[in-house]
C-alpha cells in the first residue's frame, strides 16, 4: 500500500514546486505593469461620486421639500465634510427634480415660498430674487439664471445626487 | 461673503449689494479652567454659527474676522473700540453692523454701541459635532436669519 502511494518521484516533487513558485513571482511582476495598463478601467465610474442623501423616492411630493447632507471634499490644502441642500420634488411629467438652493444672484440660500408675498415660488431673502416652480428666475428680480441642477440617480428607491449643473437660460 | 481674497473679488464687483456687517464676538481666558472651557465652547459654537449663517446670507453680508477680547478687559475700553469698528465700516458704507455674542455680559451696555447686539444664549451640553447640535444650529441660524431680514425692511 505505501508503494502505490508514492506515485510523486523526487524530481517530479522538485518540478512542481518550482513551478508553482515560479508562477507565482511571475504573476507578481507581471501584475503590476498589467494593473496600470488597465487602470481607467479598475476606477470607479463618476456615478459612484452620487451621494446617497437618505431620501426615499416614494417620498418625493410635489411639494418642494428641502435635504441636508454631507460629502467629503477634497480643496487644496483642506479635505473636509461639507454641508449641501437642496429642493427636491416631482414635477408635472412625474420625473424627480433636485435644485441647488443656492441663488445665481449672488448665493445666497433660497427657500421654497420663503416670502408671503410669493406664493409657490423659490424666494431668496437678500435681494428678493425669485424662481418659479421650475427653477427658472423670475424675470425683473436680480438673479439672472435658473437655479442649478444636481445630477441625480436613483438606486433601490433611495435618491443619489451628485454636482449642481448650471442651466442655461431658459 | 468671507474675509479671504475670493470672496473679496466678488464684494468689489456687487459693493452695492452687500450692505451688512456681521462680527463675532469672542471672549479669552485662561485664568480659571471653568471660565476657559466655557469661553473655549463659545468660540466653537460661535463660529460654528458665523460661518452657518455667511453661507445662508452670503450675497448681502460681509462675515468680519473674529473679534476677540480679554474675559477680564475693562468693558468701556472694549465698547469704545468695538465702536471704532462700527465706525470704520460704516464708512464703507455698510448700513448694518452686527455684533454676534454668547457673552451676556454685553447685554448691559447694549446702549454705548454704535452696531446692533446680537445676543444668543450658549447651547453648552452635548457634543459640538452631535446630529442634534447640527439640529440646534440649523434652527438657531434660521432664527438669525428672520432677525436680521426685520431689519433689513
Amino acid at each position: 500500500m505505501s508503494d502505490e502511494k508514492q506515485q510523486v518521484s523526487r524530481r517530479q516533487f522538485l518540478n512542481y514546486t518550482l513551478t508553482g513558485v515560479g508562477g507565482f513571482m511571475a504573476a507578481g511582476l507581471l501584475i503590476s505593469p498589467i494593473r496600470m495598463a488597465i487602470d481607467p478601467v479598475l476606477k470607479g465610474s463618476s456615478a459612484g461620486d452620487l451621494a446617497n442623501v437618505g431620501l426615499a423616492v416614494d417620498d418625493i411630493t410635489s411639494e418642494p421639500q428641502r435635504i441636508d447632507w454631507t460629502i467629503d471634499q477634497v480643496d487644496g490644502w483642506y479635505e473636509s465634510e461639507v454641508n449641501r441642500s437642496a429642493w427636491v420634488y416631482r414635477n408635472e411629467n412625474d420625473e424627480i427634480v433636485a435644485f441647488s438652493p443656492v441663488c445665481k444672484h449672488l448665493g445666497c440660500v433660497v427657500s421654497w415660498e420663503g416670502s408671503d408675498q410669493h406664493p409657490n415660488e423659490y424666494y431668496c431673502p437678500c435681494h428678493d430674487g425669485r424662481y418659479y416652480k421650475d427653477g427658472t428666475n423670475v424675470p425683473g428680480t436680480p438673479p439672472l439664471a435658473p437655479l442649478d441642477e444636481y445630477e441625480q440617480e436613483v438606486k433601490d428607491g433611495m435618491l443619489f445626487l451628485g454636482e449642481p449643473k448650471p442651466r442655461g437660460e431658459a | 461673503m468671507k474675509w479671504r481674497k475670493a470672496d473679496l473679488q466678488t464684494y468689489f464687483q456687487s459693493k452695492e449689494y452687500i450692505d451688512t456687517v456681521i462680527v463675532p464676538l469672542i471672549p479669552f481666558g485662561i485664568a480659571s479652567d471653568v471660565e476657559a472651557e466655557k469661553a473655549a465652547i463659545q468660540a466653537e459654537m460661535i463660529t460654528l454659527l458665523s460661518h452657518e449663517l455667511e453661507k445662508e446670507l452670503t450675497g448681502r453680508i460681509l462675515l468680519a474676522p473674529i473679534y476677540s477680547y480679554l474675559k477680564s478687559a475693562d468693558r468701556q475700553t472694549e465698547i469704545a473700540r468695538m465702536n471704532m469698528w462700527s465706525a470704520e465700516m460704516k464708512e464703507q458704507p455698510f448700513k448694518h453692523v452686527f455684533m454676534l455674542t454668547f457673552d451676556p455680559s454685553w447685554k448691559k451696555y447694549e446702549q454705548e454701541l454704535e452696531s446692533t447686539l446680537l445676543w444668543l444664549p450658549a447651547v453648552q451640553t452635548g457634543e459640538l459635532n452631535s446630529k442634534e447640535m447640527q439640529k440646534t444650529v440649523r434652527e438657531q441660524v434660521g432664527q438669525m436669519v428672520e432677525l436680521i431680514r426685520a431689519y433689513w425692511q
